[in-house]
């Protein structure tokens, strides 16, 4: 892996001054309150190029779109459109001006159909909705773009993929001179990343600007001309890339900026997180695999393999509110200080499987024992105090509760201990928070400060601080937990849970980010329509094409 | 033009990014105005009494009052004689009993508007107990005996909407305000049939109440000279003091916040949810019954169908505006009873009609929860200040 510095690239514009960039932001600064989000950030994006902007969570990625989308006002500098000024007062300006937007979380109404969807944004003056003009507009799309969409299928009834190209379609309707994606790659499987990709190098070349803003690098480096990175709200670098041979930023120079350390100091769960090892089939000698966990936990889980499970799910069935099974006949095996992962694009039954285990839903069959003891049926309280902790995938709504101080989030599930003469002690209380607080390195102005104050990295701090502080601590179970979250909150929540499997816990990790699993993990097993296929250990050299060939439905 | 900046790199990027030292972009001095937006908490709800004071004013005149004459009356009928002071402190105590049972369902994320029902079942209840006791039975017994009843019966009735909030899923604000409506209906029923509770009918003109209550089962006057004011209002201050002292301060208090916050969260941490909520709406309805006990066992001393009288919902309404703290409750509900013991001095000294103290309470009500908003709303897109820190959450 390469360790030097990225050759101080004074690259000149390769646009010659003539073109006027597309969209140009000179000394844009946003402040909220006394953070701030971005700091005399230049950008300059070219018609016709794919411009990434990197950063960790936190760098003001997304701060920046919208001040370009009117969602937000800049505090400071001035934002170019096609070298005229340009300062949209809401996004239906920016639409205006030619500026689109694919959001990271997805706007469709989801009980309108496809046609429906697509005319809500058009024609708002109009009497009757223009069906023939959008038909002729979309055949035009089709013809250019080889984007295609059934427009009389229901919003909700498609896969996140197929629904995320009606919202690429439908910023693309109203022929955008730029079109920003934000994170557009989060809920996607490998196939649809693809696919995605691909449709932005097409948009580009037909003479639209597209930023594409991610923290991912495989994916920068795939379809990128030019990439910005940001980092603490500031401009770090950038320049051209090295893609298709040509000379620039390599990944590992990307990544050196963006975390502002070396890529061979990096720990190789965040070296996934970011990409930068993702994306290299046939480098064998530093593929995941080879991970110096997963080394070390090859000999651990042989070594264990005689143990008795800690986790054992047999049979696991769970039926949806509709009828559906979304878990059908789950087998799972998870033993002390072995970390077993469950990948697989989301929606095919992770969610449930997480829920049955926390005690959320009841299945309807099959059986869950932890430690020999059957929990199938158990209420959440039994379960954890018998030593299963959860990581709950939706921090907001499951994990804390948001409004309450952190001392109380990380004790709420204990108060029974602090306890004197009937009232709390409040004197107790604070100091085991503030010694778990401590321990998991949670970062809070103050333990009494609501929870919410916190950022999201330190608020799943706490929510591990909380579990996996139960005694007895048997198995953890742990849903997405990276999501969302900066590098250095990635490495601290890897390393507690790699600890907690060091001290002999099971510790089952639930995610749809591959490379991260296949660094992280022992075994990975992969879900599919509600089935887990068999377990594929890490170590085995080709681990990564086994299971993404698992994550497209094909059996082992 | 994008240029790679030398990467003097710090430490690891901290999890919120910090501005860079000595970039700190200058904050505008505060203005004269921004401490005017700043202090908008307290002058929209302030702005809201004084408008409601003025349409009820000119409601007043409208009825045919001058208007300093009906202020004097209001006046009078609040604070000028200790008989008035007395009533109110009367009327303070029931609204401020409802609003406390109010209080502690809410914390759980209940909203109990049935405060009227429980009233007229808890009233029944203490009834039932206090006209059948002998009148052996000594007034340390009788009057505990007769409030415990009244809890109990607005407890059984708040049970019903908790069980079916818990069990169903249906919304307790639906079913306890349906159940209004029963109960009131099972206290007109109790005082119009000889069978239940109405007193024995001697002739055409006796009206349809209950007998008057055992002596014992009276509650006993503060004893201030010249006012009726009686011990409720201390035992009000009382079960406000308690109620405020669990919540904040007890395991049982910080679960009830919590369930009222996330439920779902509550759940995963297995915190008992469904027993946490369905106690605090029963709390609900044993607070609103003990005070349909405290207007039996007042002055006249007996039950009739006009009883609850709208302190349930005063009692709402005090728990409402009072968001959360039990301080504000006490003062809302004291401000409300001399409010509403002015009234009836403005009908019978001035001749307005009481109901002009019900249309100026209901519109504080609206004033101040419509207002809320601007209370806190951010300042319209153009005057937006930099905003804090809960709001970058988003973002980034």
């Amino acid at each position: 892996m390469s360790t030097t510095v990225p050759p101080p690239a004074a690259a000149p514009p390769e646009h010659d001054a003539a073109a006027v960039p597309a969209l140009s932001l000179r000394g844009v600064s946003r402040v909220f309150g006394s953070h701030t989000a971005l700091d005399t950030v230049d950008l300059e994006v070219a018609t016709g190029e794919v411009h990434c902007v990197l950063g960790e969570n936190g760098a003001g990625k997304s701060t920046l779109c919208n001040i370009v989308f009117g969602s937000l006002p800049p505090s400071g500098g001035d934002v170019l459109l096609d070298g005229a000024p340009f300062a949209p007062a809401s996004p239906a300006d920016a639409l205006a001006r030619g500026v689109a937007m694919v959001h990271q979380h997805f706007s469709l109404v989801p009980t309108l159909t496809v046609e429906e969807n697509l005319l809500l944004g058009r024609g708002v003056r109009r009497l009757r909705p223009d069906r023939r003009g959008l038909a002729r507009r979309l055949a035009e799309i089709d013809e250019s773009l080889g984007l295609r969409v059934d427009l009389s299928a229901r919003a909700a009834s498609l896969s996140v993929g197929a629904r995320q190209r009606v919202e690429i379609v439908k910023a693309l309707l109203e022929r955008p001179r730029l079109l920003l994606l934000d994170e557009p790659t989060g809920v996607l499987g490998p196939d649809e990343i693809d696919g995605l990709l691909a449709t932005c190098r097409r948009v580009a070349e037909s003479g639209t600007a597209v930023v594409l803003v991610t923290h991912k690098l495989a994916e920068v480096m795939r379809v990128g001309d030019r990439a910005t990175v940001l980092r603490g709200g500031r401009v770090v670098g950038g320049g051209s890339l090295a893609r298709e041979g040509a000379v620039g930023l390599t990944a590992s120079d990307l990544v050196e900026l963006m975390v502002g350390r070396d890529t061979a100091t990096l720990d190789p769960v965040l070296a996934a997180n970011v990409g930068v090892l993702g994306d290299r089939p046939g480098d064998d000698a530093s593929g995941p695999g080879r991970g110096p966990a997963a080394g070390e936990g090859a000999a651990a889980a042989g070594r264990r393999a005689a143990d008795e499970p800690v986790l054992a799910v047999r049979g696991l069935v769970v039926v949806g509110d509709d009828g559906a099974r979304r878990v059908d006949g789950v087998d799972l095996d998870v033993r002390p200080g072995e970390i077993v992962g469950i990948a697989g694009v989301e929606g095919n039954g992770q969610g449930e499987i997480v829920a049955a285990l926390s005690g959320a839903v009841h299945p309807a069959a099959g059986k869950v024992l932890l430690a020999g003891v059957d929990i199938t049926r158990a209420a959440p309280r039994r379960r954890t105090g018998l030593g299963l902790g959860v990581v709950p995938e939706d921090r907001h709504h499951e994990a804390v509760v948001a409004g309450l101080s952190v001392s109380t989030n990380l004790l709420l599930g204990r108060l029974h201990r602090f306890r004197r003469f009937g009232l709390l002690d409040r004197g107790a209380m604070r100091a085991a928070a503030g010694d778990l607080a401590h321990r998991f390195d949670v970062r809070a102005a103050s333990l009494d400060a609501p929870l919410s104050s916190l950022s999201g990295g330190n608020q799943q701090k706490a929510v591990l601080a909380r579990e996996l502080s139960l005694d007895p601590l048997r198995c953890v179970v742990a849903a997405q937990p990276t999501r969302g979250l900066d590098l250095g909150a990635v490495d601290a929540v890897v390393g507690h849970l790699r600890a907690a499997a060091a001290a002999g816990t099971g510790v089952l990790v639930v995610s749809s980010e591959l490379s991260e699993l296949l660094a992280l993990c022992h075994r990975v097993h992969v879900a599919y329509r509600g089935a887990l296929s068999e377990p594929v250990p890490t170590s085995a050299p080709d681990a990564r094409d086994r299971v993404a060939h698992l994550m497209t439905g094909a059996r082992a | 033009m994008t240029v790679p900046v030398p990467a003097t790199a710090p430490a690891p990027a901290p999890d919120l990014p910090r501005p860079a030292p000595g970039r700190e972009p200058a904050r505008p001095a505060r203005t004269a105005r921004d401490r005017l937006l700043d202090a908008r908490p307290v002058l929209v709800p302030l702005a809201a009494v004084v408008g409601a004071l003025a349409v009820s004013t000119a409601l007043a005149v409208l009825a045919g009052a001058a208007p300093v004459e009906a202020a004097t009356a209001l006046w009078e009928g609040m604070v000028g004689t200790p008989y008035a002071v007395g009533s109110s402190l009367n009327v303070a105590a029931v609204l401020l009993l409802v609003a406390t049972g109010f209080l502690v369902a809410h914390r759980a994320g209940l909203v109990n508007v049935g405060g009227e029902g429980q009233i007229c079942v808890g009233a029944v209840a203490a009834t039932a107990v206090g006209t059948s006791l002998p009148d052996a039975v000594p007034a340390v017994v009788a009057l505990p005996l007769l409030l415990v009843t009244a809890a109990v019966g607005g407890a059984a009735w708040a049970s019903v909407a908790g069980w079916l909030a818990v069990r169903r899923g249906v919304s307790e604000v639906i079913t306890t305000l349906l159940l209004n409506f029963v109960g009131a209906a099972v206290l007109v029923l109790s005082v119009h049939e000889e069978a239940l509770l109405r007193q024995p009918v001697t002739s055409s003109e006796t009206l349809p109440q209950s007998a008057p209550l055992v002596d014992a089962t009276h509650l006993p006057l503060l004893g201030l000279p010249g006012s009726p004011a009686t011990v409720a209002i201390v035992l009000a201050l009382a079960g406000a003091a308690v109620a405020a002292l669990v919540l904040r301060r007890t395991a049982t208090g910080v679960r009830l916040s919590a369930v009222g916050l996330s439920r779902p969260a509550s759940l995963r941490l297995g915190l008992p949810v469904d027993r946490l909520r369905f106690t605090s709406l029963t709390t609900a309805g044993a607070a609103a019954g003990l005070a349909g006990g405290v207007l039996v066992a007042s002055a006249p001393h007996v039950l009739d169908d006009g009883l609850a009288s709208g302190y349930g919902f005063s009692g709402l309404v005090v728990g409402l505006l009072a968001r959360g703290s039990f301080l504000a409750a006490t003062g809302i509900a004291t401000a409300l009873g001399f409010l509403v013991s002015g009234g009836i001095n403005l009908q019978l000294a001035a001749g307005v009609p009481a109901s002009i103290t019900q249309i100026l309470e209901s519109l504080v009500i609206l004033g101040v929860a419509g207002t809320t908003i601007w209370a806190v709303r951010r300042t319209p897109r153009a005057a937006r200040r930099p905003r804090t820190r809960s709001d970058t959450e988003a973002t980034s």
